[in-house]
């Protein structure tokens, strides 16, 4: 592939030798009471890299706790982030939970107690203070040039229709194949979203384990759904996704997998759990876009794209997010939602490889600082991913 | 017990007069609060709406349609994006045969972000002035007491219930964010939330809550964020009830906090 341009990586590198792309500050609430007041400093000091998450959670340990102490600890310990500002009551779970996340590796950390501090209103002024004076800090820190493993790729489609398989999915693929061969990680997640097509993914192993672990993660993810008495392949594909134009399970999950372009497989993750290699890995998220995204986060992937037929807003607090259009039409439509066009294929205006470069392009450009649609926006849905039904009636 | 309340047609006699915007997906929700603020109005966020499975297909709608006919809720947008598995036009229909005061828009047909946000706040005005505020007096109260676990002071419990002119409906659930969503589908206009020890206060979007103190280290910390102390009073309990019920706001509801725990059933696919 000698038309992929000579471009050079820049980025943050971290204490613990992670790379950033950004140097976001992070208020993370530990309660779900804090969230509207993180999400007021956030909204009061308007900057692009002072961000926060909403979420539900509120400080209860029960099934699910495996799976959303990952989430809660490895977000905040993303790379693309400078300061994360923690707001908590002042209690052991959150001492544990931040110790956590220091394992991981966090650059710079503050720790807001709600009960040493008295007051909500007093959070809010040592919170805002706290950001501000962070947000200073992190004008004055150069980027740096990076070395191609710095960069951790997420591959994320939503809202499929039928060009998705054609277009934008495999000029993705074409996309994160170079990366990879370039000593990058790369990750596929949507386990929901491969069922069908499991086999040519294990295939493609670089070791019968891997391969293994694969088909496994596809056949784990159905029996959990299943033993609900529901057969998850009643929900694929989805209303949209027959909306616009999929007629089963195997054309979404073989579109779907284009992603992952055509490099072998290094290994398989659990949901929001770090590559230590570089390589293309297959992640156990859900194809739920946001539960998805925020397990990338978690797992401190740094830049992610994501093909849509459809049409979605939606990004992240801490990844910038590029949204790649499957057709011309939806391009058009919504402007100001897009980043690039992969319609230009079935248009016939383009070659599929030449879009490939494009999109290489653009995670070359966002990761040296060209703002995404979403980040401009301030698109930052977050959701917890969870596995046990809540006590509601 | 006379409270100045609010005429809401078919979702009943209430104590605020909210708009809602309604997200019917987590992709919308971050509009929908840009709306929200412009408007003036309330929303929530949520993760659900899409990638949801079997029963939770007709139970987050039936959700949403509760959220939206509460009775302090004047009218409704409901903000879709397009492809969601809850599709916002089949849950405008569904509340529009009860409350006519309902719109949809979808982000995927309205050009994008700006132009979604702009009908948004015309539409959110528009419902404003077509369903002006019809206020009414009121002499009775659905009130809700989260009492996490049973563990709620014994005597501001019995102090609350002996008000006349209330009923009190209670949930004892161990997480209060779970509480306060099952006593917003009964309906309750008000709800008296007595937090677990190591819990703060907390808040409801469409509902005021006031949070009573325990005497827990936490609790006497942060005083200054409950309504309410432990040895609260019947007679302070019932005037602060009446104040709030004709309008005063919160301190829960000053500082706007309250995230929305959604029911749900099986894992996202």
């Amino acid at each position: 592939m000698s038309n992929f341009p000579d471009l050079r990586l820049t980025g943050y590198q971290r204490k613990d030798g992670r790379w950033g792309f950004r140097n976001q500050i992070l208020l993370m609430p530990l309660h779900s009471a804090l969230v509207a007041l993180a999400r007021k400093v956030c909204d009061d000091l308007n900057q692009d890299s002072i961000v926060t998450i909403s979420h539900d959670w509120n400080g209860e340990i029960d099934k699910d706790w495996t799976r959303i102490e990952r989430a809660l600890t490895g977000f905040p310990a993303n790379p693309n982030i400078y300061t994360t500002i923690f707001l908590g009551l002042g209690n052991s779970h959150e001492e544990k939970l931040i110790s956590k996340s220091l394992e991981i590796g966090i650059d710079n950390y503050e720790y807001l107690k709600l009960s040493e501090l008295g007051s909500a209103h007093k959070l809010l002024i040592e919170a805002s203070a706290l950001a501000s004076k962070y947000f200073d800090l992190a004008k004055n820190v150069s980027r740096t040039p990076a070395p191609w493993s710095a960069i951790h790729l997420g591959l994320e489609c939503g809202g499929s229709d039928a060009l998705s398989g054609i277009t934008a999915n495999p000029a993705l693929g074409v996309a994160s194949d170079e990366l990879v061969r370039l000593g990058a990680v790369s990750v596929l997640g949507e386990t929901t979203e491969i069922l069908g097509a499991e086999h040519l993914l294990a295939a493609r192993a670089i070791s019968p384990e891997v391969g293994k672990a694969i088909i496994e993660m596809v056949a784990r993810y159905e029996r959990s759904v299943n033993y609900e008495g529901i057969d998850m392949r009643g929900a694929q594909p989805s209303r949209g996704n027959i909306e616009g134009g999929l007629t089963t399970l195997e054309e979404k999950s073989l579109g779907a997998a284009k992603k992952a372009g055509s490099a072998a497989f290094t290994g398989a993750l659990d949901y929001a759990i770090a590559a230590k290699q570089p390589g293309l890995y297959m992640m156990d998220t859900p194809g739920h876009d946001i539960e998805q995204l925020s397990g990338f986060a978690a797992a401190g992937i740094n830049i992610c794209v994501f093909t849509s037929g459809r049409g979605t807003p939606t990004g992240n607090a801490v990844v910038p997010t590029i949204k790649v259009s499957t057709n011309t039409p939806m391009f058009k439509s919504i402007p100001d939602l897009i980043d690039l066009n992969a319609g230009s294929i079935a248009d016939g205006t383009e070659l599929l490889s030449d879009v490939g470069v494009r999109i290489f392009k653009e995670i070359i450009d966002v990761a040296n600082g060209k703002l995404t649609k979403a980040e401009i926006g301030r698109h930052q849905e977050f959701a917890l991913s969870r596995m046990y039904k809540t006590e509601i009636v | 017990m006379k409270i100045k309340g609010f005429d809401h047609g078919s979702r009943g006699l209430g104590i605020r007069d909210l708009q809602l915007i309604l997200p019917s997906v987590v992709c919308s929700t971050h509009v929908a609060k840009k709306i929200a603020d412009q408007a003036k109005a309330i929303t929530f966020a949520h993760n659900t709406g899409c990638g949801i499975i079997g029963n939770d297909v007709g139970g987050i709608s039936d959700f949403f349609a509760d959220m939206a006919n509460h009775p302090n809720i004047n009218s409704v947008v409901i903000v879709g994006l397009g492809c969601e598995t809850i599709q916002g036009n089949e849950l405008a229909d569904k509340l529009l045969t009860k409350n006519p005061s309902t719109r949809y828009l979808v982000i995927q047909e309205s050009g994008g972000m700006g132009s979604t946000l702009k009908s948004g706040v015309d539409a959110a005005n528009k419902l404003r002035s077509d369903y002006p505020t019809k206020s009414i007096e009121i002499d009775k109260l659905l009130v809700g007491l989260d009492n996490p676990n049973n563990s709620g002071s014994v005597q501001i419990i019995s102090a609350l219930k002996s008000i006349p002119g209330i009923k009190v409906m209670e949930e004892t659930g161990a997480n209060s964010s779970e509480n306060f969503t099952n006593l917003m589908r009964q309906g309750v206009a008000l709800i008296i939330s007595l937090p677990a020890e190591d819990q703060p206060t907390n808040g409801y979007p469409l509902i005021p809550v006031i949070n009573i103190a325990s005497n827990s280290a936490l609790h006497q910390a942060i005083l200054m964020d409950f309504d309410l102390n432990f040895d609260a009073t019947a007679n302070e309990i019932q005037n602060l009830i009446e104040s709030v019920a004709n309008g005063s706001p919160t301190k829960a509801e000053s500082l706007h906090i309250g995230e929305v725990v959604a029911p749900r059933m099986v894992r996202s696919v």
